[in-house]
């Protein structure tokens, strides 16, 4: 029964709750029970708090009105408790518990909204999370794509072959065209397989040859080793044939000696030694080539060198030389040690004797100036006979001029090395002129014979080393002999000069008449300032014919009251070139050989027609026959002058010389060619 | 030729060629050689356009004379004349056309010629030189035809005096002579060195220069240079010249001479010295006016000096053409 009646109970609720069927059915079975109890939440839901508001003011006005009535209703005197009084305070009373309910809903609707509006802002704040995440996402995939762009790959640093030698080159399967033709990245990948491919190839080659050398150094270290081992057993025979060497008189001894001080020398010096010593074995048995200086010195200056013509070994020292000079401080007191420096000899000196025929000897010393790297020379010449006779001889075989102009203007006064100029500059060197006293000469020629070459103006084949030394070594050898002899000739004709004695040799007899009655008076050296104040002498400067390397003199020939004077130029590459003769005539005033034509023709008779008078080759005879040819020519002057017939008595210069005609042409010239058998004169 | 030979070089003839673009020169040892005026004297003209186009050896002495005619060089050397075609040596093609000895009677040594004229007359060459002898040469057909004997030394210069038909001849023995050149007769002599006022006898009697202009002849040597009248046969002026004389020649109202000294001598008719212009050889043997063309109208002169000075005006010395 009990839950027949729960059912209608709850059937009754359910009518009254039909509103809200389906919270009920989601709480289920264990709210079962619940459902009897009342649910203001539920009865919040139905109402409409607008209805509800209109509710709260109608109940409170029903309420004052009440209490009004009431009021009225006590003021007329109701009894307490009455009726009347009771039921309006029950209606006030329902009207309270009204209010109080809708109160209730009032803060329940509150606290709902709340709720809501938490609820709200919470999914809001779950929502911005996910936005900033998925930003940050974003970002992060962009800067992995920037990343990606700017990668460098390594392949780009290598130098690949270039796209058609790579098609051209590479075999079909790693080429691969039909895919690479149009894909870049394909090709790239293509080329670098062929790079690797070809270098691994390489890598191969390499290491083949690394061990083809090895082996072959293995076979050189052992050929060396046998080399080795020969050496003693060589030794032991050659002091073996000592005894023989000496029994047969063949110096190979000496020679292999002074080769091993050869090792030594200087490359200059070396060329020039191995040629000389060639030259004189082949073709020249007069002369001797020598080495003198300190070999121990020499030695410490090149390191042991394995090959003597090693030039490193010099350039080397050279360097040193010049390193520890710079670290030297500048100071005045030490540009000299610097110049000391700057023109230092090599230890070693290479010493040529040419021996002549009549006993006399030139010594040449050749030096070598590291620094510099040139050659000098010094001379000397040693005779068999006295030479202190002849004063106006000094200068012929003096040291000083004995070889200048050897060649044509080489004096060897100047650095034929262009470079030295910036050398002394630094050291402040003027000019190379100022040592040569002490260092010697730096002839170009001697240059040449050390195989050293520098470029000059003339430059002609360029040939440096042994084979410039060769090509010079023999004509050179001749000069400097042919330069001896007739600085010797002449020497022993100045000496018969000076007392005025001609010396004509019985070959060039046939040159002159039987009867020369002039004289030489006088025979002096003059120095070329002398010789350039001579008033007759001007056309010879002018033409630059009077060179400061020239020697000077001045022969007087005398004949009664008449005085040639003759300025005379001597070239020291006498008798090549002939002496240069200028004449002067003092006989009935002064004349000379540039205002009077027959005095012109003299001078070109001796100048010009010089090869008459040559004599015997070499032709040292040449300048005294031109001072005969001279005497002769002054006489056929002085007879043939014409005669004043309005002066009294004999005529000084009485005729004696065989004329054809005495006056001849235009200028009216003497006949002063002599014709040798029939011994008259006549014109040329 | 080295300097030696270039030293000693004298310039004893000129000639210039008939186009005068020309000049030929002549020296002692026997060689001509051939100047372009026409380089040397343009505006861009350099030291080398001042030495010779052409040298070549012509004889075996000295070239004492040089003379041009239309056509031809004419060139004397050692008792020998040669005849060069002008057109040839411009071309540079040294071959004489034809080279002739007179007849000398002495051969012990070879006369030199000394001088040389032409006569346009009758087409005749008139050579004078060491024999003593003026030979005449028809030019036409290349044979000596007369000799005009008369003179005791050598001669030095001889003239030609068209109209008259008259050469003159002066020599070492001091007489300058005059012949009729048809009947080949001497027809005066006049003997400078006798009258007072030429007179040097210091230097000597010998006549060295001559030449002539219608009535009058100029002579000039040992004796002082003088210019005389030919009609009276009289000295009218004389000369004050220091040196001897050696070549003179008549330009328009002057005399122009050159010789012993570094100079050439302006005279007047009158007998005055109105200038001496100094040039660069000592002493002066040849001059010569080149009339053969208007632009290149320059007085040349030639000495003991390789040197031949060019005068394009008168009073000074322009520059030098050298050996």
């Amino acid at each position: 029964m009990s839950s027949d009646a729960l059912k209608k109970r709850k059937s009754k609720v359910l009518r009254t709750e039909g509103g809200t069927p389906e919270i009920k059915r989601g709480r289920g079975d264990g709210d079962q029970q619940d459902v009897r109890v009342y649910s203001e939440e539920v009865e919040l839901d139905g109402r409409d708090p607008e209805q509800d508001y209109l509710q709260y003011k109608e109940s409170c006005e029903s309420l004052a009105s009440l209490m009004g009535e009431i009021q009225e209703l006590k003021a007329n005197g109701a009894k307490e408790g009455c009726a009347e009084v009771e039921r309006r305070r029950m209606q006030g009373c329902i009207h309270f518990m009204n209010l109080k309910k809708l109160n209730r809903l009032a803060h329940m609707r509150l606290k709902r909204g709340r709720d809501q509006t938490h609820e709200a802002k919470q999914r809001v704040d779950v929502l911005h999370l996910q936005l900033q995440n998925l930003l940050y996402e974003v970002m992060h995939l962009q800067k992995e794509i920037s990343k990606c762009l700017e990668f460098k790959s390594k392949h780009e640093e290598i130098d690949l072959v270039s796209e058609e030698e790579f098609y051209q080159e590479a075999p079909q399967e790693i080429s691969r065209p039909h895919l690479t033709k149009n894909d870049p990245h394909q090709l790239t990948l293509a080329r670098l397989d062929w790079e690797l491919e070809q270098r691994k190839r390489l890598a191969e080659k390499y290491k083949e040859s690394q061990s083809t050398k090895e082996k072959i150094q293995k076979s050189i270290e052992v050929k060396k080793e046998h080399l080795r081992s020969l050496q003693p057993g060589l030794n032991a025979i050659m002091q073996a044939s000592l005894p023989v060497q000496e029994y047969l008189s063949m110096p190979f001894e000496q020679t292999q000696k002074q080769t091993d001080i050869a090792r030594h020398l200087p490359p200059p010096l070396y060329v020039l030694f191995v040629q000389a010593n060639a030259y004189g074995q082949a073709c020249d048995k007069n002369l001797n080539v020598s080495i003198s200086g300190d070999v121990d010195e020499a030695k410490a200056l090149s390191k042991p060198p394995e090959d003597s013509q090693d030039d490193e070994s010099d350039s080397d020292a050279e360097e040193e030389q010049e390193k520890t000079k710079r670290r030297r401080p500048t100071t005045g007191g030490q540009l000299d040690d610097k110049r000391r420096e700057m023109l230092k000899r090599h230890p070693l000196s290479l010493c040529l004797d040419l021996k002549c025929k009549d006993g006399s000897v030139l010594h040449l010393s050749f030096y070598y100036l590291m620094n510099l790297n040139i050659m000098t020379v010094k001379t000397k010449v040693s005779t068999s006979i006295d030479l202190s006779t002849a004063i106006s001889a000094g200068d012929l075989l003096k040291a000083d001029t004995l070889l200048s102009c050897l060649f044509t203007s080489d004096q060897g006064r100047e650095t034929p090395n262009p470079a030295n100029r910036y050398q002394f500059d630094k050291v402040g060197i003027v000019s190379f002129a100022d040592y040569v006293e002490e260092l010697g000469h730096p002839y170009m020629w001697v240059q040449s014979l050390g195989g050293l070459h520098f470029p000059s103006d003339a430059s002609e084949g360029v040939r440096v080393g042994s084979s410039l030394s060769a090509s010079h070594m023999e004509s050179t050898i001749k000069l400097l002999r042919g330069r001896l002899q007739s600085r010797l000739a002449l020497h022993k004709q100045f000496a018969s000069l000076e007392h005025s004695i001609i010396p004509v040799s019985s070959e060039c007899q046939h040159l002159f008449p039987a009867k020369i009655i002039s004289r030489l008076a006088r025979w002096t050296t003059i120095t070329q300032q002398e010789y350039m104040d001579l008033p007759f002498v001007r056309h010879v400067t002018d033409a630059g014919l009077a060179k400061e390397t020239d020697l000077y003199f001045m022969a007087v020939v005398e004949r009664g009251t008449a005085r040639l004077q003759a300025a005379v130029v001597l070239s020291p590459r006498y008798p090549e070139m002939s002496p240069l003769f200028s004449l002067s005539l003092s006989w009935k005033g002064e004349r000379s050989g540039r205002t009077d034509d027959n005095l012109r023709a003299m001078e070109s008779e001796v100048n010009v027609f010089k090869n008459e008078l040559q004599g015997p080759r070499p032709g040292h005879q040449l300048l005294t026959n031109q001072i005969s040819r001279l005497c002769v020519c002054l006489d056929v002057y002085l007879e043939t002058e014409g005669q004043d017939d309005s002066v009294e008595g004999p005529r000084e210069f009485p005729r004696e010389k065989m004329c054809l005609r005495t006056v001849r042409g235009p200028n009216r010239l003497k006949p002063f060619k002599y014709n040798h058998p029939q011994g008259f004169f006549s014109h040329r | 030729m080295g300097p030696v030979e270039l030293l000693h070089m004298s310039v004893f003839s000129q000639s210039f060629s008939p186009c005068g673009r020309f000049l030929a020169a002549g020296n002692n040892y026997g060689e001509i050689g051939l100047f372009s005026l026409s380089a040397a004297l343009s505006p861009e003209a350099t030291a080398a356009n001042q030495k010779p186009v052409l040298t070549f050896t012509a004889h075996e002495g000295p070239v004492f004379s040089l003379l041009s005619t239309d056509c031809h060089l004419m060139s004397a050397g050692n008792g020998e004349v040669s005849a060069w075609s002008w057109a040839e040596l411009i071309k540079k093609n040294v071959k004489p056309l034809w080279t002739k000895r007179p007849n000398y009677k002495s051969s012990l040594e070879i006369p030199e010629i000394n001088s040389m004229a032409v006569s346009l007359r009758d087409n005749s060459l008139i050579v004078g030189g060491g024999d003593n002898n003026v030979h005449v040469m028809d030019l036409e057909h290349g044979v000596f035809k007369s000799v005009l004997q008369g003179h005791s030394d050598y001669i030095h210069c001889v003239s030609v005096r068209e109209r008259e038909g008259e050469i003159l001849s002066g020599g070492e023995d001091g007489a300058v002579r005059v012949w009729d050149s048809r009947t080949g007769q001497s027809v005066h002599c006049i003997e400078v060195y006798k009258y007072q006022s030429c007179a040097r006898p210091q230097f000597g009697k010998w006549i060295s220069c001559l030449t002539t202009d219608s009535d009058w002849m100029l002579c000039g040597g040992g004796p002082s240079m003088s210019l005389w009248h030919l009609r009276s046969l009289s000295p009218t002026s004389v000369f004050p010249l220091s040196g001897c004389q050696r070549n003179a020649s008549f330009h328009q109202d002057m005399i122009l001479a050159v010789g012993e000294g570094a100079f050439v001598s302006h005279c007047l008719l009158g007998g005055d010295i109105k200038a001496q212009i100094p040039c660069t050889p000592q002493s002066l043997n040849t001059l010569q006016l080149n009339t053969n063309s208007s632009e290149h109208r320059v007085l040349t002169v030639g000495g003991s000096s390789n040197h031949i000075d060019v005068f394009t005006n008168l009073s000074y010395r322009a520059f030098s053409l050298s050996f």
